[in-house]
Order: C-alpha cells, then structure tokens, then sequence
C-alpha cells in the first residue's frame, strides 16, 4: 500500500510553458558525433561508461547533424576544415547550440601565433553558446559545460525575449 | 654496409649527380663561434640529376635501397639562396640507410620528380611543392595536399607572410 495511493482527487497539473519547453529541451540535447583533434578522445571518455553523459539525457550521438542539437566543436579548426563546421551548423535544425571545448577551438589555442592554417577560435565561423577551457579539458570540464548550457537554456523564453540589462 | 661503405660503392657505380659528402663534425676549438655539425651524414647530390640518383641507389644490388622513408626540404634561413631538398633511403634487405641532401638555389626551385623511381614519393612532394614552392617537373599530380586549392603563398618559407583573412574569417 502505497503512502500515496488515493491521497489526492483527480487533478489537474499547471506549469508554465516556458518551462515545459525548457524542460523538454534541456532534458535531450542531443549531441552530433563530431571530434577534430585531441579533443575528442576526452568527449569520447566522457560518452563512456565511466563519465557518463546520459545522465544528463545527453548521451545519444547522432551521425546526422539533422538529429542533433548540440555541435561540440571538440578539437582545432583548420580553414579548410572551417567552412565544413559551417555547412554542418546550417544543417542543423533550431534550436541548436555549439560548445568551443578546449583552447584551440575557444581561441586558437598553442597555434595562436604560428597556427597559419588555423582559425583563431571557432567563433568566428558559428555562434558559441560555451566554452571550455583545457587543452584537452577533463571529462568532468565538459560535463560542467553542458550543465552550464542546460542552465542557459533553462532562463531562455520561448515566449518573450530575455530582459537584456544595459 | 656503414656510411663509408655505401659512399664507396656509389663512387664506383659512377653514380649520376653524386657531388660529395657532408660529415658532421665536433666543434672546431680554434673558433668559438663554431658549433660543428650534429646529425647523420649526407651524400650531396646534384638536384638535376636526383632522379637518375635514386635509381642508381634502389636498382643497384649492394646497395638495393628498397625503400623511400621521407622526402622533404628545409628553408636554412631568409638570407640564404638556397632550399635544402633532402631524401632519406632505407634498405630492408641490407639493413642500412642513406640521407640524400640536394642544395637547390630558390632563384629557380625546381627540380625532376622522382615518382618514376619511389612511387612513395608522391605525397612527399606534393607536400614540398606546397609549403615551399619547389616545383617537381613531370610530377603525376601535382595538387596540393594538406593546403586549401586556393591558398596563397607558402607557409614553411622563412620568407612566409601569414593571411589577413581567408574566405571571409579574420586571421589577425
């Protein structure tokens, strides 16, 4: 007998729709299967059974960026490699979000100076929702990454734009 | 067969282009600027006649280089006229190797393939044309290989000035 079995009457849940939303998004962002260098050896670990990003509903990569939410940028952008993440991200259906993990995609990392081939963060090619800072991060930096994105998407409204202070 | 060995043996099958050698060296006591010469030693080749060279060192039996382990070039410095192009050989069956240096002067980079001989040279100088601007007369197919098709300059040149932009995307 459960404790709460007939406790309540037929009832009727209210929430906001925002949040239902927020919810909904944020519970499944699903990544897309997509590493560049380094990088992505610490974002395969964290798919692993060890690190587990499942557990935030975030664990399924998918080989088509027309099923993903999320572009983890995991490693160094190249120019030729640029317009390539470019196409991918157009590919993708909104609402998507793109996280820069490690320095070279947040800023161009060690190839700063001497990189003659490499872009100078991937901000200049997509928007950026997060960054990560490591070269390479922990598994556990990107895992805050994404807690960090859930959070942003959690104050985003579907219905009135965010109040931008000045 | 040690240096010596594969330097005498070139000499007596004539080999075509063959100029010299280049022995590293300790640091000479008189002069204090002088650091000598690390490293392996070299056979000096005429960049012409490279080629013929190569067939020399693969075809002839004592020597039997089966094997191209990397060719590639070296800028020594911007005030120098001269590129490096330098080979690396190596025999399975006789257990040796050779290094090959070639001094190209950067006035007139270019010099004849040599994927008739070593057909693992291919990419090798796909990517030497690329970064230094060395052209491989009678190459097969001379793309480039790691660069963009459009790309401008070559980036391994001491000389190399790097991109404003490309496509679009600052480079600053």
């Amino acid at each position: 007998m459960a404790l709460l079995e007939n406790a309540f009457e037929e009832n009727a849940l209210t929430t906001r729709v925002d949040w239902l939303i927020n919810w909904a998004r944020l519970s499944s962002i699903w990544p897309m299967t997509f590493g560049l260098a380094c990088c992505a050896i610490e974002m395969m670990a964290v798919g692993a059974a060890h690190h587990d990003i499942d557990r935030f509903g975030a664990g399924a990569f998918r080989a088509s960026p027309r099923q993903a939410d999320l572009m983890i940028v995991a490693g160094t952008v190249n120019f030729k490699m640029a317009e390539r993440v470019k196409r991918l991200y157009d590919q993708m259906p909104s609402p998507k979000y793109v996280m820069a993990m490690g320095a070279c995609a947040t800023g161009g990392g060690p190839y700063f100076k001497y990189g003659y081939t490499v872009v100078k963060g991937v901000d200049r090619v997509v928007p950026v929702d997060v960054y990560i800072a490591g070269c390479p991060p922990r598994p556990e930096a990107l895992l805050e990454g994404l807690i960090k994105l859930q959070e942003k998407i959690r104050n985003s409204s579907v219905i009135r734009r965010p109040a931008r202070t000045a | 067969m040690d240096f010596q060995g594969i330097h005498d043996r070139l000499r007596a099958c004539n080999a075509p282009g063959l100029l010299g050698i280049d022995l590293p060296r300790g640091p000479d006591p008189k002069d204090k600027k002088d650091k000598g010469r690390a490293g392996d030693p070299f056979v000096l080749v005429e960049p012409s006649k490279l080629a013929s060279f190569l067939t020399v060192c693969r075809d002839d039996e004592r020597l039997s280089f089966e094997m191209l382990i990397d060719l590639s070039a070296v800028d020594p410095a911007k005030e120098d006229p001269n590129f490096w192009v330098v080979v690396s050989l190596l025999s399975v069956q006789r257990k040796h190797r050779l290094q090959i240096k070639c001094v190209l002067p950067k006035s007139q980079a270019s010099l004849p393939s040599t994927v008739p001989v070593y057909r693992a040279s291919q990419w090798h100088e796909r990517e030497c044309a690329e970064m230094f601007g060395i052209r491989f007369e009678g190459h097969p197919d001379p793309r480039n290989i790691l660069l963009p098709d459009d790309w401008v300059g070559h980036p391994m040149r001491k000389d190399y000035e790097f991109p404003k932009e490309y496509h679009g995307i600052s480079c600053e």
